[in-house]
């Protein structure tokens, strides 16, 4: 051995050349840093200047002052930019630097040339200004936002001209817009509450109110979804009120359990009750609550499960609440499935992979092991991970079970069929060969509701959002049987008003679940499912025909019912529909008073959603009467929803007496 | 360009300037990192956390010192910051052991890879870490980087005479060591 003294080690010792690679990422997170921090500094400068500008009135040199700090880098001299120097950027670096970009060329009158690699970037307009808008530039913003197509291959930066080239089939689109610089430091521009955010929504007018003499009929999908719900949760917790067309009022009556009576045996796949209330919100009107229960698998009569994993393990699922909380998630799920029921796991980010071949439940520790194996990282141009998981599911297929994909992902959908007709169409197609598809959304800032809803809706499943530890535990482990096990599928209601007693109606909710009344009849028209044990309410609000309209002769048969209510259904595995028909009596016998106090929970529930969406039919309803009516209603609270619920109405309450309009 | 102009571009908000500087400093940067911990993966990972470091902080270097004697007060501060965050992420994972399965923890790092020089050198670290603060920063920086006391002393914050005293008792030391180490082989 050597004997070296201390010195001459630490002296010796080379150091290994550092890897190019490692340093150019190094670089690159540098550079990101150094444009955002760089806008946050012009922010400020811009904040100085315009307080400094109305204190004096003056408006001359804008760009001359502060902002470029007077070391002769004025808007004249050339462009410190990147000039032309393509440069490949990963997805979360790219969005970053774009925002840092924007904010910091546009006063400067620089250049940027911003690169994506290619198709495998999809960005997402709306991400964009949600980033951008925390570091300023509201004029750039609102032209980004605006974009109408999500894939985008390059931007260019080129003042007064801004274009970004879209990766369009049938060839390139460039959408260009002006650019106007004395705009970077102008009043915040009104940004639509929806672009504030990277969730997309679909935008729905709230139901109106209908004439029976014009529509005497409506018609509607079930809809057992509870996605928004969570999400309205997510977002008052984080201290934002929802954008609108995040609250579906029938998302949010259907997250609680109400005790509407079930079905005893399994020949009766679900029943439907009818309560009648006078409605809180218009004197005089009335409240029919349509409850349906659907009958509840015993454990022993169970199909078999044939379930395949699909995960997006893309770089944004690293964080906290993405690739963990599936993880997580799907651990416990395990729990509810029979020893010899089978799962699968394919990831897919850069590539597919079958991280787990169709392993039996009883092997369960080989699946938690493959589960805890997987890692976020990489881009995600997934190139078939959606067929390799179907194809998975086909081989192992399993006749009379469920065979399900179960999507996990944060909001991106590119599993390899970028199209979204084809994607749904696929989706639709292996739903006719018997396998159907549940999407779990996980994360925030850009889950894709839209899409989540289209494709559960079109493969025969759920949709649902997790946002913790928590709603796994009640979607996975309390629901996993109404998740996974259909009872009912194309599950229609339609109901026909009494002319002779109602004057006219309102569907609370179900805006985008609205079917053509000659639907109702086509058992080809697909609608919603109804798993074991699932319960669907619906909400109609009335006037009743005043005694003076009312001249029709008062025969028993005309005066007795508000209307009937018709449902249509098809059997699991069936093809043609079958129908239940009750009448909506006028004075129904008492609820039990259970039930009547769920009834009025599903009132107080339906009632915020509708204030959160403006209250366009709410008359004077307050937060505040939705908290008492809820109050009286959360007594029996066994897993603590409805507690919550109430402390949800507080928090928007006080945000909106806070923020008045914003 | 000389470096003080690149800088106060840099320092305005030029992009290409301070990615010129980064160009120029990074392997500065990296070999103090890689010195200071003996190991590749960590020497990168405290690189990196420094340049991005840099990305906010160059506002603040005021020409008051050489530019690199700033920066290695930087990549010090930055490699303690890592190192502490190191030992959290360690407890938590040991804690979380303790609770939960016997899953072998994963043995980080590149073992097996080493050259006999590293080993040394890991040992060295490892000993000056002991001597207490300040010491192996002392010693990396007049030993390895070659600086004067009063440089040394610039970049830690301390006396030019404490410096000198510290290499002192390091030297003291770590010779008692080599010397008993030498005996028992």
């Amino acid at each position: 051995m050597r004997a070296q003294s201390f010195e001459l080690v630490l002296r010796d010792t080379t150091a290994p050349a550092p890897n190019p690679l490692v340093r150019l990422a190094a670089k690159q997170a540098a550079l990101v840093e150094f444009a955002q921090f760089q806008a946050l500094r012009l922010e400020r400068a811009g904040r100085d200047l315009r307080s400094r500008e109305n204190a004096t009135a003056e408006s001359g040199q804008l760009e001359n002052v502060d902002v470029e700090g007077g070391a002769g880098t004025g808007p004249q001299a050339s462009p410190q930019y990147p000039r032309s120097r393509p440069t490949s950027f990963r997805r979360p670096a790219i969005v970053n630097l774009l925002a840092g970009a924007l904010s910091a060329c546009i006063p400067a009158f620089g250049m940027v040339v911003l690169w994506s690699d290619g198709a495998s970037l999809e960005f997402r307009p709306r991400i964009w200004a949600l980033e951008a808008k925390a570091i300023s530039e509201p004029a750039a913003l609102v032209l980004v936002a605006e974009l109408p197509l999500p894939i985008i291959e390059t931007v260019h930066l080129e003042p007064p001209a801004f274009s970004i080239e879209l990766a369009d089939a049938p060839g390139k689109v460039e959408a260009m817009s002006e650019l106007k610089p004395s705009a970077a430091f102008a009043d915040t521009v009104d940004i639509p509450s929806e672009s504030m955010d990277g969730d997309r929504f679909h935008a729905f007018e709230t139901n109106p109110i209908k004439r029976v003499a014009d529509e005497p009929v409506s018609t509607f999908s079930v809809d057992v979804d509870t996605a928004s719900y969570t999400y309205v949760r997510r977002a008052l917790s984080a201290g934002i009120l929802p954008p609108r067309d995040a609250v579906r009022a029938e998302e949010m009556i259907n997250y609680f359990d109400y005790s509407w009576p079930a079905p005893t045996s399994p020949d009766e796949a679900f029943r439907a009750a009818i309560a009648v209330n006078d409605s809180p919100w218009t004197p005089g009107n009335k409240l029919i609550h349509i409850g349906i229960k659907g009958y509840e698998l015993p454990p022993h009569e169970q199909p078999d499960v044939n379930l395949v994993l699909l995960i997006d393990v893309s770089g944004s699922m690293a964080s906290a609440d993405r690739l963990p909380l599936v993880q997580q998630s799907f651990g416990l799920l395990l729990r509810r499935l029979k020893p010899y029921d089978t799962v699968a796991i394919v990831t897919y980010a850069g590539d597919t992979r079958v991280a787990l071949p169709p392993t039996p439940v009883r092997e369960w520790q080989e699946i938690l092991d493959a589960l805890r194996a997987l890692r976020a990282g990489g881009g995600t141009d997934g190139e078939s991970g959606i067929r390799a998981a179907y194809e998975l599911a086909g081989n192992n297929f399993r006749q009379g079970g469920v065979n399900r994909v179960l999507l996990a992902t944060d909001g991106d959908f590119n599993v390899g069929i970028t199209d979204v007709e084809d994607l749904k169409k696929f989706v639709a197609r292996e739903r006719g060969k018997g396998i159907f598809l549940s999407v779990l959304g996980f994360g925030a800032s850009n889950y894709n509701d839209e899409m989540a809803q289209a494709l559960a809706q079109n493969g025969n499943g759920v949709a649902a959002y997790v946002d913790s530890g928590y709603e796994a535990q009640k979607v996975l482990v309390r629901e996993a049987t109404s998740s996974l096990f259909t009872i009912a599928k194309d599950v229609k209601l339609q109901v026909e008003f009494n002319p002779a007693t109602v004057t006219q109606y309102r569907l609370v909710g179900y805006e985008t679940r609205a079917l053509r009344r000659e639907d109702f009849e086509n058992d080809a028209v697909d609608a919603g499912d109804i798993g074991s044990g699932h319960r669907v309410t619906a909400i109609y609000e009335l006037t009743p025909a005043a005694p003076a309209t009312a001249t029709a002769p008062a025969t028993a048969s005309n005066t007795q019912t508000y209307g009937r209510l018709l449902i249509r259904y098809k059997q699991p595995d069936g093809r043609t529909s079958r129908l239940i028909e009750q009448p909506i009596l006028i004075n129904p016998p008492p609820l039990s008073p259970t039930l009547q106090r769920d009834v009025e929970l599903a009132t107080a529930v339906a009632g915020f959603a509708q204030l959160l969406r403006g209250g366009t039919y709410t008359g004077a309803l307050t937060y505040k009467d939705v908290v008492r009516q809820a109050e009286a209603a959360a007594v029996n609270d066994p897993n603590g929803y409805r507690g919550e619920f109430l402390q949800l109405v507080e928090e928007a309450q006080q945000m909106a007496a806070r923020g008045g309009g914003d | 360009m000389d470096e003080q102009s690149l800088i106060r571009r840099a320092q305005d908000g030029d992009a290409t300037s301070f990615a010129e500087l980064l160009d120029l400093y990074y392997d500065t940067i990296h070999r103090f990192a890689w010195k200071w911990c003996g190991h590749t993966a960590d020497a990168q990972d405290i690189a990196q956390q420094a340049c991005i470091k840099l990305a906010n902080s160059l506002p603040q270097f005021r020409f008051q010192s050489a530019f690199t004697t700033w920066l290695y007060r930087l990549v010090i501060s930055c490699a303690q910051d890592w190192q502490r965050q190191q030992r959290q992420q360690r407890q938590q994972r040991q804690q979380r052991r303790d609770v939960h399965d016997a899953v072998p923890p994963v043995e980080s790092g590149t073992e097996g890879t080493r050259t006999e020089d590293q080993i040394y050198l890991e040992q060295v670290l490892s000993q000056l870490q002991q001597l207490g603060e300040g010491m192996k920063e002392t010693a990396l920086l007049v030993h390895a980087e070659g600086l004067s006391h009063a440089e040394a002393g610039e970049v830690l914050g301390v006396s030019e005479s404490t410096i000198s005293w510290r290499i002192h008792a390091i030297r003291k030391r770590m010779g008692q060591r080599e010397r008993r180490k030498s005996v028992v082989l």
